[in-house]
């Protein structure tokens, strides 16, 4: 503990001395405050939101419930959808190649373009936004986990062909183990891209969530307000996504060398 | 699946050219390859030809290599024997029964070690006692066995990530020997270690081999390796993939590099093969 003290301790005294200059910048008028709300106001602006909330009823404790509860939604639906369907597609080389053109297509577009469009299908309410973010999870989800199975080492198929391995058991016993690292991958990539995705997918028809929290602040000149939300975004995708690597080396202690993989 | 005009083309070849004294025992014949060839497809719509007329008996505990420079064949011949390629003309029978596929009493160490990675040392022996019908208890006991004889059960609760290639050759090679096989095919088992591992490792071999007495079939890049380790030594010639001679190592077990006839029959093999 002694011994890596020293190492964090001049990022913490850069970051303090930024942090700082920003506050002077903005008290001796150099900064215009809803531009570069200091430290103070980030701070008031976070006892008012906890408290009395914004709008006014809102704290940020329900926001954040609501948001992530919608991420949750749209990514578990997705993981279930692209898991059996990876699988089944890497599979059989046939079925790769007919669907990796549009595996690629979908994957590319920018979730949020198709806004306009899932609104005319399921209105602006709940059903919209968790579908955003399952689109986004899914396909890229789905690439991983389709490449996960078939490109397992051929080494390790011959290996089991030798030990009598064929047809399901050969999947069962070698394919699919071999396929969850990468699998692993691609749902820390898509909880990413869900995170991504939701200030977009909350900004209509929505007063509830971290994303309409942050367009609505800015309707208000509420910088302040935008930054929090920001933050909490990013705490809580780092959290998430530390969880699922401490679940990756209780489940997978024997993929260490993927450390590459993992960010 | 007799193909008569192969046979005839590989029987005048054989008379042509000799390349060693052909048995007709039985007892000698614990396989028998006899005229395989494997032609691939190519691109342009010819084929190339890996394999060509390849004629070879191999004594029941007789001990193998295969050497030749990259593009032999030795790999391809290895991995048919294996059951894991198919020829494309001829056959190859083990104790008289034509090879169909693996599990035939074949057992396979790759030159690159082919541990299951989620698998411990002693699952991935285990592994292959999976179709013995043993229960789970026994078929870890009987691992634990196999990895004491590889000199390795302090470190049965180890992943290959964490073992060093000697080490995982060890196991690859315990895990072949969990089939029980009467032939046990290495592909350039040790051609990725260091040379001090290496040699550890040929000793490793010979002990296991004189104990277990299997019949062993091993391709190597290395005169060297061939000459410590083996009874006779197949060389063979690419383009396309034929033996070329066959030599006899009549040397003494443990064998010493520094013996003249080691030596000479070196010279021998390098001659054939740069020729």
């Amino acid at each position: 503990m002694m011994r890596r003290f020293p190492q964090i301790a001049p990022p913490l005294i850069a970051l303090a001395i930024l942090l700082v200059a920003w506050e002077l910048g903005v008290r001796y008028g150099f900064l215009k405050p809803y531009q570069f709300p200091p430290v103070s106001r980030i701070a008031s602006g976070f006892v008012e939101l906890s408290t009395i909330g914004f709008p006014t009823g809102v704290s940020i404790w329900s926001h954040t419930l609501t948001t992530l509860v919608r991420v949750l939604l749209g990514y578990v639906g997705a993981l279930a959808l692209a898991i059996p369907l990876g699988v089944v597609i890497g599979s059989f080389q046939v079925l790769d190649k007919l669907t990796a053109p549009l595996v690629v297509f979908c994957r590319s577009v920018a979730t949020l373009s198709l806004l306009p469009l899932v609104i005319v299908w399921f209105g602006a309410g709940e059903l919209t936004k968790v579908f955003l973010i399952g689109y986004g999870c899914f396909w890229v989800m789905l690439s991983n986990v389709i490449a996960g199975v078939r490109y397992v080492d051929p080494v390790l198929v011959r290996a089991a062909r030798t030990f009598g391995l064929h047809g399901g058991e050969l999947f069962r016993r070698v394919v699919l183990p071999a396929a969850l690292p990468r699998i692993f991958a691609g749902a820390r990539m898509a909880l990413g891209v869900g995170f991504m995705v939701i200030v977009g997918a909350e900004m209509i028809g929505t007063i509830e969530g971290l994303g309409a929290l942050i367009m609505e602040a800015r309707t208000f000149y509420r910088s302040e307000i935008t930054i929090i939300g920001m933050l909490i975004i990013g705490v809580i995708g780092f959290a998430i996504s530390a969880g699922l690597t401490a679940l990756e080396r209780l489940l997978l202690p024997w993929a260490g060398n993927l450390d590459a993989v993992r960010r | 699946m007799l193909d008569h005009d192969n046979l005839a083309r590989c029987a005048l070849r054989r008379s042509e050219a000799p390349v060693a004294k052909r048995t007709t025992s039985p007892f000698l014949q614990f396989i028998a390859i006899n005229s395989v060839g494997k032609t691939f497809a190519a691109r342009t719509g010819s084929s190339i030809s890996v394999l060509d007329c390849v004629d070879l008996t191999i004594a029941e505990n007789e001990f193998v290599s295969f050497v030749g420079r990259s593009g032999c064949g030795k790999t391809t011949l290895l991995n048919i024997i294996a059951g894991l390629e198919d020829a494309t003309q001829g056959q190859i029978t083990i104790a008289g029964r034509p090879v169909t596929g693996p599990g035939q009493g074949q057992g396979v160490v790759f030159q690159q070690h082919a541990l299951f990675p989620w698998l411990t040392a002693v699952d991935n022996v285990a592994f292959g006692f999976r179709k013995s019908g043993l229960n789970k208890t026994d078929r870890r006991q009987k691992a634990m066995d196999l990895l004491t004889l590889v000199g390795l059960e302090a470190a049965a609760s180890k992943y290959p990530r964490e073992m060093s290639g000697g080490m995982q050759q060890r196991v690859s090679i315990a895990r072949a020997l969990a089939l029980d096989p009467q032939i046990l095919l290495m592909d350039e088992p040790f051609g990725a270690l260091d040379e001090l591992t290496r040699i550890e490792l040929q000793h490793e071999l010979l002990r296991i081999w004189e104990a277990q007495r299997k019949t062993v079939v091993f391709v190597t890049h290395s005169i060297n390796e061939a000459l410590m380790l083996s009874d006779r030594i197949v060389l063979l010639a690419p383009n396309p993939g034929r033996i070329k001679r066959v030599f006899d190592v009549d040397l003494p077990r443990p064998r010493s590099r520094t013996e003249p006839r080691f030596n000479a029959l070196y010279e021998e093999i390098w001659d054939e093969l740069s020729t």
